[in-house]
């Protein structure tokens, strides 16, 4: 007997060993997709940044010292900050309504939230330049109204591209923040009613506050979202408000300068990495979509 | 009192307009597009002089936009299946393996969630060039690939973390071998965090925009990538259409979600 245990006791060491690099070769498909399509491509573009045209920063100090360029960074700040800070001022209230309307209001005001969501960004996109073009229904409408003489223009500008952005952005912040005030205790506002604080008085110094880390962490992921944001800011906006990741596509098929694209590539990277790394401070947890 | 609905007062019909607003907000350019695609009027006025159904005549008379809507179909379908074994494999060593750096890994894993999908599609672009990889069916199943693979790895590392491993060990301690005892407990255990790796993998590639237009070739195109390519030139209904297509496939993946949900609930 114990001469046939024996072995099986020698063997079970290097099995539970061999398992464990068993299970890290688990990951290596996953693995060796990402280092060969993902972390190797983008590490090489940055490299063509201070290798192309000739080895130097000569592709930063063009992107950095030129106006035309500065003038895009700034657009694209201010784009998003805009946008960032619409989405939540409308997204609040719809958050807080949702954690407290009957739950037969709330799960339609969800489903349209999850069916705008998925629909294709092309389709949202599409919509908004057909309804925001000259002869569309928002100026057609305002004019039957009499409110306006000559239509307005809202497409091709910074009008168009914050509407359509806000369209794409809110979801974003209403799920998020619907969740922190939902853990809200109604007790603590309770509370303060008793002690006779006013409506205005609780918002302020109780619902707010308590809700301010859902804010600020929804707010964030939208601000990031936006500043990469290709597709919605080129069909709404105009050439006189481009944005970052526009330029960066512009640099590499239009003009085929891959130095200044990978250059343009590493500051819309620094920035959002930055910004996800204090999201990760601050909350703990991240979770962003980029399109 | 803030927080309960029949005690708001008059705030409550401020609260309730801004929501009903932001409803419709959202909903009303979904109908909007739906309605004109029936619509007759070149030029999308509104509402409609009188209803057709030639945009869709038009769609299906198309090659190209056929061509596209399957090109689309055949690349999400084959990230689907790949995202979710590759994911599928990968969260088991995250979940259940022991190894340096594994917290490191799982970040890394999901990196292209968070990374401006631009700087992926250059960079992909320039590396595709390079290898002739551009403007192949298998150029976009990989680049989709890449963006979907975090979304799988999400939805089953979490249904994974709330599996019991202790009814694994069981069916294996009564006899079953431990690939047999995954296949027929943990499997059908986690189907709801397959199930949902499928969906957001599948919606990933399908809804795809931006490296699409990066790996396109004239004879090679996704359906976004046509309506993109339309869109540039002109706002013709033939889009919407199009476009009111791509509604229906989203609404009847939601249904399907809800109602895989449920039976999986019961």
């Amino acid at each position: 007997m114990t001469l046939l245990t024996e072995p099986d006791n020698r063997t079970a060491a290097p099995r539970a060993r061999s398992v464990r690099s068993r299970n890290f070769a688990l990951t290596v498909p996953a693995l060796v997709l990402l280092v060969v399509f993902f972390i190797l491509p983008v590490v090489s573009l940055l490299l063509r940044s201070v290798m192309e045209p000739e080895p130097g920063l000569d592709n930063y100090r063009a992107l950095l010292g030129s106006t035309t360029y500065l003038k895009i960074f700034l657009n694209t700040f201010s784009v998003s900050a805009l946008v960032t800070i619409v989405t939540l001022a409308i997204g609040f209230p719809v958050a807080w309504a949702l954690a407290i309307m009957p739950s037969r209001w709330a799960s339609i005001v969800f489903a349209v939230l999850l069916l705008s969501m998925w629909t294709n960004l092309l389709t949202r996109t599409y919509a908004w330049m057909v309804l925001l073009q000259r002869t569309g229904v928002i100026n057609k409408t305002l004019m039957g109204l009499g409110l306006i003489s000559e239509p307005l223009p809202l497409v091709n500008n910074l009008v168009g591209v914050t509407i359509g952005m806000t369209y794409i952005m809110l979801p974003f912040i209403i799920l998020p923040l619907y969740g922190v005030i939902r853990k809200i205790d109604p007790a603590i506002l309770q509370a303060a009613a008793l002690c006779g604080a006013t409506r205005r008085q609780a918002l302020t110094r109780i619902l707010i506050p308590l809700a301010a880390p859902g804010m600020v962490s929804g707010a964030l992921m939208v601000f990031v979202m936006s500043l990469g944001y290709f597709v919605t800011p080129a069909l709404l906006g105009g050439t006189a408000n481009m944005m970052l990741a526009e330029l960066i596509a512009q640099f590499v098929q239009s003009l085929v300068n891959w130095g200044m694209g990978g250059a343009a590539a590493l500051v819309l990277l620094i920035v959002t990495l930055t910004l996800y790394a204090v999201q990760l401070r601050l909350f703990g947890t991240a979770r962003m979509e980029g399109r | 009192m803030l927080l309960n609905f029949d005690r708001l007062g008059a705030w409550k019909w401020i609260l309730l307009g801004i929501t009903g607003l932001t409803t419709a907000f959202l909903i009303l350019p979904i109908i909007f597009i739906a309605a004109l695609s029936f619509g007759s009027s070149q030029w999308l006025i509104f509402p409609p002089p009188s209803w057709t159904l030639k945009w869709y005549a038009a769609f299906f008379a198309d090659p190209r936009w056929l061509e596209a809507a399957w090109t689309s179909l055949r690349i999400a379908a084959i990230v689907t299946v790949l995202s979710v074994l590759i994911g599928l494999v990968a969260s088991f060593g995250l979940v259940r393996g022991r190894f340096i750096g594994k917290e490191a890994l799982r970040a890394l894993f999901l990196t292209p969630m968070i990374l401006p999908v631009v700087v992926l599609a250059v960079a992909l672009y320039a590396f595709f060039l390079r290898v002739g990889l551009n403007g192949t069916f298998t150029g976009f199943v990989i680049a989709h690939l890449v963006v979907a693979l975090p979304f799988s790895i999400l939805s089953i590392t979490n249904a994974l973390e709330g599996f019991d491993k202790s009814i694994e060990d069981a069916a294996v301690l009564c006899g079953a071998s431990p690939l047999e005892a995954k296949l027929r407990i943990t499997l059908p255990s986690i189907s709801h965090g397959l199930f949902s790796a499928a969906v957001f993998s599948f919606l990933t590639s399908w809804d795809e925009v931006v490296l699409a237009i990066f790996m396109a070739s004239p004879t090679l195109q996704t359906l976004p990538v046509k309506i993109w390519a339309t869109l540039r030139q002109d706002l013709t209904p033939a889009i919407a259409a199009a476009s009111t297509l791509l509604i229906i496939v989203t609404i009847a993946l939601m249904l399907l979600t809800a109602l895989v949900r449920k039976g999986l609930k019961s």
